[in-house]
């Protein structure tokens, strides 16, 4: 409360301790420097030491995956059937990767991810957008019960309810397409979206609708032109979030969808998949295929990283 | 708060609502429906099951071979484990990339954090060949140290190290998320505090204990509890290491048959499936993780900003 009210005090008081540290730091270290010098080195090396030799353990293991999957698209396919430890590419090769470029689906996959998670992303954010701005702003009977009730409906894991979408999808005629996963996606991604995008709406001030009410824009042009263009950063967090999470989704995609016989109608997940477990496939190809995916998504994600520490208002989601 | 006319209003809500009430409520309507009838596999291609009442939830919860328990269980354990590697992972590495006396620091966050960057199905499927009996790197760097070709975990094969596998694999995709969170959190304390603690004698632990980590709780509880909540409804990642096995006992659920993947091995594996059932389970599933949200909203104050407006 004091250091409310008395801001300037407060300030200069903080200050004054702060230089009391300081002094006292300086005045106490100087005698006890000469006897404990070298066993605080030691320790304070040790310390370093130990720190250095953690984040070494925590990078191999962070990045083993990626390395290994890296150099196994290279290695020749012979090569990774063994039982001697293999680190390095014996004779590397292009093979692996023409072969899944020539040989396989895999573009037909890419593009039907892009254009089924892309859509349902684009979807998802016009109508949670929409939302958004009428739970955080307008004024109406239900506002808090409807948020309460949005959060709840999210607790229940729709794969629960797979005989459900299924229902849903056969009475719209859609089963085994890519637009009945669109439609599903789509609707998954607006709780979520509705929440954060609303979370960072009730961060604006209200004083700039009312100047543009004054001016004579209506609501929808306000909303429109100078809301939404304010919003951009948790848009943009909303945008990856579903974005990453559509593109990873397995197991919806895996019961809708009936490959054909050249494999060219499914996703991503689900042509990796069968090119994982499928024992007659090397896993040469499924380590080039998995790197022409991973490399594109990890450049996405490095770019718009810094969307995602200003945009997540809920701040707690994991891609 | 805005006066705005309600067919405006109307307007910007009716496409939420619209797919909420498809694919939201509807299906939860229809799980409803279907638990409290006795459709399987059989009746329901002829179409002639019919209303029983609640006792589909009577013989799950009072069976005595019921699956819910082990899996709940085993569920409860994987969340735990889950959650406390996180933590302490997430909180040393934190601590470290705050320390400003290790030279490279935005290298080592940039590799520190890359597992985060990467498709989760994909490292998934990586981490399957990773833990390959026969050819994956993992026997191998066991047969390289002992010299002995014939030694090796069978890590998918058999239940604890399944276990502990799908454990590892989450802790690596999750703990860069706990380390940026908690390294902002820590970045946040003012230098001058744990300076102030120093000149009074602490030792460092006790910095730690009394200084850092009660500032570090109100950045940790909430993602600590959205964490628990979606580790609990993990699907994707342990499905397709191990598709929940491995399998020790037909009639009984595997090493790794967490909740939903129960579920799904459930509907789409069994010849026979007994959808009343299930979908009376699905509805105690539900109630569960609903009263586990609410108590964690409670817990962090998610809600009460909101609540209070």
């Amino acid at each position: 409360m004091s250091e409310r009210s008395l801001p300037e005090n407060a300030a200069s008081a903080t200050q004054n301790i702060n230089a009391a540290i300081r002094s006292r730091r300086a005045v106490s270290a100087v005698p006890a420097r000469k006897t404990a010098d070298i066993s605080y080195k030691v320790k304070r090396n040790l310390g370093l030491t130990l720190e250095y030799l953690f984040l070494i353990a925590m990078t191999v293991f962070a990045i083993f995956p990626l390395y290994y999957v890296l150099q196994a698209s290279f290695n020749a396919t012979q090569q990774l059937i063994t039982t001697t430890l293999q680190l390095f590419p014996q004779s590397p090769t292009l093979g692996d990767y023409t072969y899944i470029l020539g040989q396989t689906s895999f573009l037909h996959w890419l593009l039907n991810t892009t254009m089924l998670v892309g859509g349902s992303t684009l979807f998802g954010l016009i109508i949670s957008v929409l939302g958004a701005y009428a739970l955080s702003r307008f004024k109406f009977k239900g506002r808090l019960s409807t948020l309460t009730f949005l959060l709840t409906l999210q607790a229940f894991p729709g794969l629960l309810a797979i005989t459900a979408y299924y229902q849903i999808l056969q009475s719209l005629h859609l089963t085994g397409t890519l637009e009945g996963l669109m439609l599903i996606y789509t609707a998954g991604s607006i709780i979520f979206g509705a929440w954060n995008i609303k979370g960072y709406f009730d961060t604006l001030p209200k004083e700039l609708e009312e100047a543009a009410y004054v001016d004579g824009a209506s609501t929808f042009r306000t909303f429109w032109q100078i809301m939404l263009p304010l919003a951009s950063p948790s848009i943009a967090a909303t945008a990856l979030i579903s974005f990453i999470g559509g593109f990873n989704e397995f197991a919806l995609a895996n019961l809708v969808l009936t490959p054909n016989a050249a494999q060219s109608n499914i996703t991503i997940t689900v042509g990796l998949y069968s090119l994982a477990n499928d024992h007659s496939t090397p896993w040469g190809y499924f380590a080039a295929a998995s790197v022409l995916v991973t490399v594109p998504l990890v450049i996405i994600f490095l770019l718009l990283q810094r969307y995602l520490q200003s945009g997540l208002t809920i701040g707690s989601v994991k891609g | 708060m805005l006066q705005v006319k309600k067919p405006t209003i109307a307007l910007f809500l009716f496409p939420t609502f619209l797919f909420i009430a498809l694919v939201n409520i509807f299906p939860i309507a229809y799980t409803i429906y279907i638990s409290l009838t006795n459709e399987n596999t059989f009746n329901e291609y002829l179409q002639t099951y019919h209303f029983v009442g609640l006792k589909n939830f009577q013989s799950i919860l009072t069976e005595a071979n019921t699956a819910l328990i082990p899996v709940v269980f085993i569920t409860l354990l994987y969340v735990a484990l889950c959650i406390g590697s996180f933590l302490v992972i997430g909180m040393i590495t934190a601590m470290i990339l705050n320390d400003k006396r290790i030279r490279g620091l935005k290298i080592w966050r940039a590799l520190i954090i890359l597992p985060w960057a990467m498709p989760s199905f994909v490292t998934a499927l990586i981490w399957k060949f990773l833990f390959d009996y026969n050819f994956g790197p993992f026997n191998n760097i066991l047969r390289y140290i002992t010299q002995n070709v014939n030694t090796g975990v069978n890590w998918l094969g058999s239940p604890i190290p399944a276990f502990i596998a799908v454990v590892v694999v989450n802790l690596w995709l999750s703990y860069p998320f706990f380390t940026i969170v908690i390294l902002g959190a820590l970045q946040s304390i003012p230098e001058e505090l744990n300076d102030a603690a120093k000149v009074d004698g602490a030792s460092p632990w006790q910095r730690f204990r009394e200084v850092t980590l009660p500032l570090l709780v109100p950045a940790i509880t909430p993602i600590t509890v959205m964490s628990g909540i979606t580790t609990f409804q993990m699907f994707n990642t342990v499905w397709l290491i191990t598709a929940g096995g491995p399998f020790t006992d037909i009639t009984k659920p595997g090493a790794t048959d967490f909740v939903m993947l129960y579920f799904y091995n459930y509907f789409t594996t069994g010849a026979f499936t007994n959808y009343g059932k299930a979908a009376a389970t699905a509805i105690i599933v539900f109630i569960l993780l609903l009263i586990v949200i609410l108590t964690g909203f409670r817990l962090t104050g998610f809600n009460r900003e909101e609540t209070a407006k």
